[in-house]
């Protein structure tokens, strides 16, 4: 018995010395030129793939995947992804190629996943992969970017450079060359024509620069705008938003969806709701002869409907913050449900946006 | 030398002592006082209720009295043997006749007078609503059919019997005036009903008397009673709208969406979130009972509610400079 354990014992000094040898007399190659082996190829594949199929959210879960939605998501991933995965059709670079593992082409990489696993894949990265999580906590709109990667089988390289082209002409200066990439997707007159991406013509310059920070700063936590952001020069920035703050905003997003009226009677406190504030009484429209809103309130008269829902329910839910006045929204989205928060939405959409 | 001096005499009690015992015996019985105390009725409720306390509490006294010079007297002083008969005499005459007919007694009075504190009303309904943690108060005169709507301050007239209406709006609470009436719970989904009857005009405080929260304890209100006359002026001008006058506190009240949650009655701000603010200044106090009705205090109380209230569910103003909040703080006070 004592020989048996004298000898384990020595067999594990050996083991750690033998360990910490490698570890520290640099014994192990970490050279990524030959790869992995066959087998550790498998056992590490064979693992992340039996990880997703564990952890991945429930197909009921999962939103309807829009067109919208895909449009957003297949230009986050031009921005974001494109650099390893390439586009459809495309190949990555050479140096890209050399990555151990390789990344797979997107058409590959999304080839028997089905979209909630594209999602958690997308949402946490793969570890030892290169593969990087998403950039914020929250995990919402990750949908877009699995919306985009839903319809990548089957789809050109045509296809996709008519889904991320920038607008206008080639920039010239490093100010264009942002515009142009900001207006990519909130269109350069700051109406996108996307309920998924939020105008920017209704907002003065004042909260457009709050939000900006606010994104940056992650108290507005957004994997697609801290990305974007991140791209964007910081010293072009101002006249970038000045150049969005200029343009007069026009014309609703929406006509008045099915929820309207009720929308209209929660937000101008008619219901008698004791859980849910009045909401014109900060972001109007305001009534005749009273104050207008302060400049860090946004106005939301006209504002995307699909937008406007996926913002209430993160101030409900505690996703999102914001500037100084952040505490009372965050209040003030505790009472709604689900359906109220669909009505307001179709409400806010439906209004002719304010003048600033 | 004075008499009382520290060499009276070794069986005396020193001065220091005495004193003391005066101060604590004040301090106990100065709790018998005051607006907050079931000792100084107010209401012919709580005037029953008093007299059924001090009937019970003088029988008690001559009972204990009773039982405890019987065992004395047959321990210390009687030393003889008592027949058999005497004993359960005794026994039965005190252990079981006595008792029954006592608690028999009290029984029968203290079920008789019981539907009295539920005695139907002289015509003024309040329905009173428990929120966390505060009170929606709504008068509903005899006939009326929109109440006047007020918060956190009930107002009753003397000598005319008010219908009580309680409910929650969240979880259960309590509603006690000791000096008025009895207590009773408020249940969320439930109305309960009692009447009260004050007999002297004043201001008395009641509280929530069931644990609901983080700030059960500060939890309060004021009640205050009127002579019929004043009350009839008072409900009159409680029923008109806000005297809310133009200005720069008016601007920041509606710019900074106060409205949202508060109704001013006469403008737009139609909130039915929080507290009705429409004659605001005219309470005898803020935040339900526990701060005073001053601009001081109105002020301190937008910037950080939590400070005063934990758990409140009125958001903090803190980005509002001390200039704004003092000149909304001095405009609320004056909505009266």
């Amino acid at each position: 018995m004592t020989r048996l354990l004298r000898t384990l014992v020595a067999i594990a000094v050996l083991a750690g010395l033998v360990g910490a040898a490698v570890v520290f007399f640099g014994l192990y190659n970490t050279s990524a030129r030959s790869g992995h082996w066959q087998a550790t190829n498998w056992v590490l594949h064979t693992t992340f793939r039996n990880s997703v199929r564990l952890r991945a959210p429930k197909a009921a879960d999962a939103p309807p995947l829009t067109g919208d939605m895909a449009e957003l998501g297949a230009r986050h991933y031009d921005t974001a992804c494109r650099m390893c995965h390439a586009a459809p059709g495309a190949e990555a670079s050479a140096t890209i190629e050399r990555m151990v593992p390789v990344p797979p082409p997107v058409a590959r990489a999304v080839a028997h996943w089905e979209p909630p696993q594209l999602h958690w894949i997308v949402h946490e990265g793969v570890k030892m992969s290169g593969m990087p999580g998403w950039p914020a906590e929250r995990a919402d709109e990750v949908w877009a970017v699995v919306a985009f990667l839903d319809r990548v089988p089957g789809m050109t390289e045509a296809d996709y450079a008519a889904l991320t082209a920038r607008p206008g002409p080639p920039p010239e200066t490093a100010e264009e060359a942002a515009f142009a990439y900001c207006a990519s997707c909130h269109g350069t007159e700051g109406r996108p024509g996307n309920a998924a991406i939020p105008r920017l013509d209704i907002l003065g310059a004042d909260y457009l620069a709050r939000a900006v920070e606010d994104y940056r700063s992650g108290r507005r936590p957004s994997g697609i705008m801290q990305q974007a952001l991140s791209v964007v020069p910081e010293e072009v920035l101002p006249a970038v938003l000045a150049r969005f703050a200029a343009v007069p905003p026009v014309g609703a997003a929406a006509e008045p969806g099915p929820g309207a009226d009720r929308g209209a009677a929660l937000a101008r406190a008619e219901t008698g709701n004791p859980e849910v504030p009045a909401c014109v009484a900060c972001h109007g429209p305001v009534p005749e002869g009273l104050p207008a809103p302060p400049p860090g309130v946004p106005r939301i008269a006209g504002q995307s409907p699909d937008y406007l829902e996926s913002q209430l329910r993160l101030w409900r839910d505690g996703w999102r913050g914001g500037g100084p006045r952040a505490g009372l929204m965050r209040q003030a989205a505790q009472g709604l449900n689900d359906d109220q928060i669909a009505d307001l939405a179709d409400w806010f959409a439906s209004l002719d946006p304010a003048p600033r | 030398m004075p008499q009382d001096g520290p060499q009276a005499g070794p069986r005396r009690a020193a001065p220091w002592c005495r004193l003391l015992g005066a101060f604590l015996a004040a301090a106990l019985l100065s709790a018998c006082d005051g607006p907050q105390s079931v000792l100084v009725p107010a209401g012919e409720d709580a005037s029953q209720i008093d007299r059924l306390f001090r009937v019970m509490l003088v029988g008690a006294i001559v009972l204990w009295l009773g039982m405890n010079g019987l065992f004395y007297f047959i321990t210390r002083r009687y030393t003889g043997a008592i027949s058999r008969r005497r004993a359960e005499a005794v026994i039965l005459g005190g252990g079981v006749a006595l008792p029954v007919v006592v608690i028999t007694a009290l029984l029968v009075w203290g079920l008789s007078i019981m539907p009295d504190q539920r005695a139907p009303g002289d015509g003024l309904r309040v329905r009173i609503v428990g929120e966390q943690f505060w009170w929606r108060v709504e008068y509903w005169p005899e006939g009326a059919e929109a109440p006047v709507v007020s918060a956190n301050e009930l107002r009753l007239p003397v000598g005319q019997r008010s219908e009580i209406l309680l409910d929650s709006a969240d979880v259960i609470h309590a509603f006690w005036i000791p000096a008025l009436g009895g207590k009773m719970d408020m249940i969320p989904g439930r109305t309960n009903r009692m009447t009260l009857a004050p007999t002297e005009a004043g201001t008395f405080r009641g509280a929530c008397t069931e644990f609901c929260g983080l700030s059960h304890a500060l939890m309060a209100l004021n009640a205050v009673t009127l002579e019929e006359p004043d009350f009839d002026a008072w409900l009159a001008a409680e029923a008109g709208p806000a005297r809310a006058a133009e200005g720069p506190g008016r601007d920041l009240f509606f710019r900074e969406g106060c409205g949202a949650c508060h109704a001013l009655r006469g403008t737009p701000a139609q909130g039915a979130v929080g507290p009705d603010l429409t004659h605001l200044g005219s309470r005898t106090s803020l935040a339900s009972g526990i701060l005073p009705m001053t601009a001081e205090a109105l002020a301190g109380w937008i910037r950080d509610p939590q400070a005063a209230k934990p758990g409140a569910e009125m958001p903090a103003y803190d980005h509002l400079t001390e200039d704004e909040l003092a000149t909304l703080a001095a405009w609320l006070e004056g909505l009266e």
